[in-house]
């Protein structure tokens, strides 16, 4: 009691005359109707659906916007309509055709038609946004477009692809955050030269979708508030409101909660989720996440160029030393392009810390110790956690990494120069097919269709016939026999590819115990919030 | 005579402006080319590290970061004499629209500081040096000390921690309590003001629970930086001859100490003073970021960071003329404080 009183007086080193006690009303829970949610949301740039993709601001239009179709976020394969009703794909295996659905209505109280639709994807393509490749890379250019994406009827929508792909691609992509569905005769009302309503639609605050819930306010940087969507054709959110707020510090997140001024926690280091797991007012939502941790190695350099060294180096890192220690509960050991959860994942785990066969393999490969090399390294954790692990598990053997920490906008304008030696860094998947990763980490540009360099590249690696092998398995028709597919090819690409894989990353969000109905995506921005209850 | 002295103030007044200018031209070029030179990239702040080379040269090109810098830097002065500040490309709104929302949060938390660091800094400065080398000196000294040194970040959480989370005395981060957070119009930006004008004495009582302990965590910040400088400059006076006089003239010790000695430390003070009121209207980024405080500090830490460079520059260019504004300020304070520049 006495250090209580104290420690104040000791900290602030003044007795204030006024008593503070008397400033503080009752401190109110958050509002009943209203769902409050901390994140780091102070990178939003943009609340336009064809343009978002940082994780505030998709977290935003997923609660806003909707797409043709869906699928279960803890079952991917199980794809379902959404603004279409039913849709089917030709024999041809490049024309699919969506009928829409005739109860959905957007927020204005107007019907979603198959028209809507060809101008959203016509949209997407012709402004050619940085989220728009997930939808060009079926072959579609402003050019084609318009040719190739058609309302035939009010009812109807036909789209053709370049070549035919495993149907569920295509269907994946189309549920994607980037292939929202906006309302045509509301953006056009906006338009300014050839910005197709751009510079009005990224204020966000007018919600041209047909979710459960729109916009009603953004101020950049503080917060986005989102009210129910009255006219929403679906059933609708029991919640009145959601207050995405910017709280920057995991530290400071956590009294929130612990003070019920917050509803949701997403930002909390493991630290603060054990210091919460005794409180039984807060609990913790687990869930998987799609991101694959990795260190990109960059065969342009001599060491990395050579095969048996970049094998030593895979022995050289303890990864379960790493999850047991420093990432406790947020990661798993994962040594394979694609994460768990999705189609074609293995659980092919064939490195662990091993000094011995380590040196032999660098003996082997010929080259002289002590390596050097540098790691480009962002300054936040958990780069920086497992760069140190690495670092002093891979000394011994006499591979130095000098580490590189900058800060995140460096770190990614140095990996997209591939300006290094070794990235630390990650992967999240844009669609839960197994294409996403599987394009970027193992087609080469000559097998891309749509001539766009992956990580492959970036690193300077010939991925051989690993790449049109990869492409094929995205071709193939038959769901099974594509599982096996990628299964054999993960397993070389983890042998001999320049990805150092390490973990996939286990979701967890602290929330007050009152609050039922949170779905978790496999990212942040994937959570669905409207059956939220509390 | 009458027309020499107008034509000397003439002259004050544009060798005064001209270095004003001078300075703003200078800070503007150097946090430019800072700007330029530190290897962040704005073009990937837009469109993110997966999309396309096509996509990435065609932002590239709209910021308009393919001519010179010379060139670039000369485009951008000429809208700054224009009065344009740019447009942030992160909150998609003009830069000084930003300031006007951002400002106003960090100068009230700034003012109240301010005001908290001169109540108790100048009086605990003139206390430690008349009990020069006695307790009380000592004891303020290592309260200074400890505000001095003590990370201002682990402070915070602390104070968060004891104030808010445990003792419950105070709001936590933020403003306001979420239930109140839209319930007011922001007329000057001020939620003091602006909650105090709304009539709702709740939703005032509530703005005031939130601003204390940031407020108090500043004004102990710059207390311990204005009790160490009042302390030197009052150790100065009272040791001059002018003092020694007065006490032979057999004058109370207070008025020695108060109307002599204080008001002649109070001409160098105002300096001192004015020049910590500066530092805390930059923005004290750690305690914003604690607090969750919507601030300039903030807004002008994470704009670099994004490489938004309009956004650090406007910033940049509202904290050099507040510098500027209050060093115009304190030279004027001087004048009347001390009649010998008069």
């Amino acid at each position: 009691m006495k250090v209580k009183r104290l420690l104040p007086a000791l900290m602030l080193g003044l007795a204030l005359s006024t008593a503070p006690a008397a400033l503080s009303p009752a401190f109110a829970e958050t509002p009943a109707d209203t769902l409050v949610v901390a994140d780091v949301i102070d990178d939003v740039i943009t609340l336009d659906p064809h343009e978002v993709s940082e994780i505030g601001g998709v977290l935003t239009t997923n609660q806003v916007y909707q797409t043709l179709v869906s699928y279960d976020v803890n079952d991917p394969t199980q794809i379902f309509g959404v603004l279409a009703e039913s849709w089917e794909v030709a024999e041809d295996g490049v024309t699919f055709t969506f009928h829409m659905n005739p109860d959905a209505k957007f927020a204005s109280g107007n019907p979603v038609t198959a028209e809507d639709a060809e101008y959203s994807i016509r949209r997407i393509v012709k402004m050619n946004k940085r989220s728009a490749f997930i939808i060009t890379q079926f072959g579609f250019t402003p050019e084609n477009v318009d040719e190739w994406v058609k309302a035939t009827d009010e009812n109807t929508l036909v789209v053709k692809i370049a070549e035919p792909y495993a149907p569920s691609f295509l269907l994946y992509c189309l549920s994607s955050y980037a292939s929202a569905i906006v309302e045509k005769a509301a953006v056009e009302e906006h338009v300014e030269g050839d910005d197709f309503g751009n510079a009005w639609l990224k204020n966000g605050v007018p919600s041209v979708g047909s979710g459960p819930y729109i916009v009603s306010r953004w101020d950049p940087k503080e917060a986005i508030v989102l009210e129910r969507n009255d006219n929403f054709w679906g059933e609708p959110a029991p919640l009145q409101r959601i207050i995405i707020r910017h709280v920057g510090e995991s530290a400071t997140q956590r009294l929130l909660l612990e003070q019920g001024d917050i509803d949701i926690a997403n930002k909390l280091t493991p630290d603060d989720h054990d210091a919460l797991a005794s409180n039984d007012e807060i609990k913790k939502l687990e869930g998987l996440s799609a991101t694959i941790y990795y260190m990109g190695l960059n065969v342009r350099n001599e060491a990395l160029g050579n095969d048996k060294f970049r094998e030593a180096m895979k022995y050289l890192v303890d990864y379960q030393g790493i999850v047991d220690t420093i990432s406790r509960g947020t990661m798993e050991v994962h040594q394979t392009m694609i994460p768990r959860g999705f189609l074609g994942a293995t659980d092919y785990n064939p490195y662990s810390y091993d000094l011995e066969k380590a040196k032999a393999l660098i003996e082997e490969s010929g080259l002289e110790t002590p390596v050097d090399l540098g790691v480009v390294v962002w300054n936040s954790p958990p780069y920086t956690d497992f760069a140190q692990a690495a670092q002093a598990t891979m000394a011994p053997a006499g591979v130095n990494l000098n580490l590189e920490v900058v800060d995140g906008s460096q770190w990614l304008s140095r990996y997209r120069n591939a300006d290094l030696d070794i990235w630390m860094g990650l992967w999240g998947p844009d669609y839960p097919d197994p294409h996403s990763n599987a394009k970027a980490f193992s087609v080469n540009v000559e097998d891309a269709p749509d001539g766009s360099e992956g990580l492959a590249d970036r690193f300077g690696w010939d991925a051989g016939d690993l790449s049109p092998r990869t492409m094929e398995a995205v071709r193939e028709l038959d769901t099974q026999k594509r599982q096996e597919m990628y299964e054999e090819i993960q397993k070389e690409h983890t042998d001999t590819s320049p990805f150092l894989y390490m973990f996939q990353e286990l979701r967890a969000v602290g929330v007050r115990s009152n609050v039922e109905g949170i779905v978790l995506g496999t990212t942040f921005a994937d959570d669905r919030y409207w059956n939220v209850t509390k | 005579m009458g027309q020499s002295r107008l034509w000397r103030a003439v002259r004050r007044l544009a060798d005064g402006a001209l270095t004003v200018a001078i300075t703003l031209l200078g800070l503007v070029a150097l946090t430019f080319f800072i700007g330029r030179i530190v290897p962040i990239d704005p073009v990937l702040t837009i469109v993110g590290e997966k999309a396309p080379q096509a996509v990435y040269d065609r932002v590239f090109i709209e910021l308009g970061l393919d001519k010179p810098l010379y060139e670039q830097f000369f485009v951008y002065l000429g809208e700054v004499i224009r009065g344009d500040l740019g447009t942030s490309f992160v909150t998609t709104r003009p830069v000084i629209v930003d300031i006007g929302r951002f400002f106003p949060a960090t100068f009230e938390l700034a003012t109240l500081g301010i005001v908290l660091g001169i109540i108790l800094g100048v009086p605990a400065g003139v206390v430690a040096a008349v009990n020069r080398e006695k307790w009380p000196d000592h004891l303020i000294r290592v309260i200074g000390l400890i505000g001095y040194s003590v990370p201002i970040f682990w402070l915070s959480l602390m104070a968060l921690l004891v104030f808010y989370a445990r003792l419950e005395w105070v709001g936590g981060p933020g403003q306001l309590d979420i239930s109140y957070q839209y319930s007011y119009t922001r007329v000057t930006g001020l939620v003091l003001v602006d909650t105090a004008m709304s009539g709702d004495f709740a939703v005032f009582a509530n703005a005031l629970s939130h601003i204390i302990l940031p407020a108090i965590l500043l004004g102990y910040y710059s207390m311990a930086y204005i009790s160490r400088m009042t302390r030197s400059l009052m150790l100065e006076q009272l040791n001059a001859e002018y003092v020694l006089t007065a006490r032979i003239k057999g004058l109370r010790e207070a008025v020695v100490v108060t109307r002599h000695a204080l008001r002649n430390a109070a001409i160098p003070l105002v300096t001192v003073i004015a020049l910590s009121y500066g530092m805390l209207l930059e923005g004290s980024v750690l305690i914003e970021t604690v607090f969750a405080w919507p601030g300039l500090g903030n807004y002008i830490a994470s704009s670099l960071l994004s490489g938004d460079m309009e956004a650090v520059l406007g910033g940049t260019l509202v904290v050099g003329a507040i510098f500027v504004f209050l060093n115009v300020a304190s030279d004027a304070l001087y004048r009347v404080l001390d009649p010998r520049s008069r």
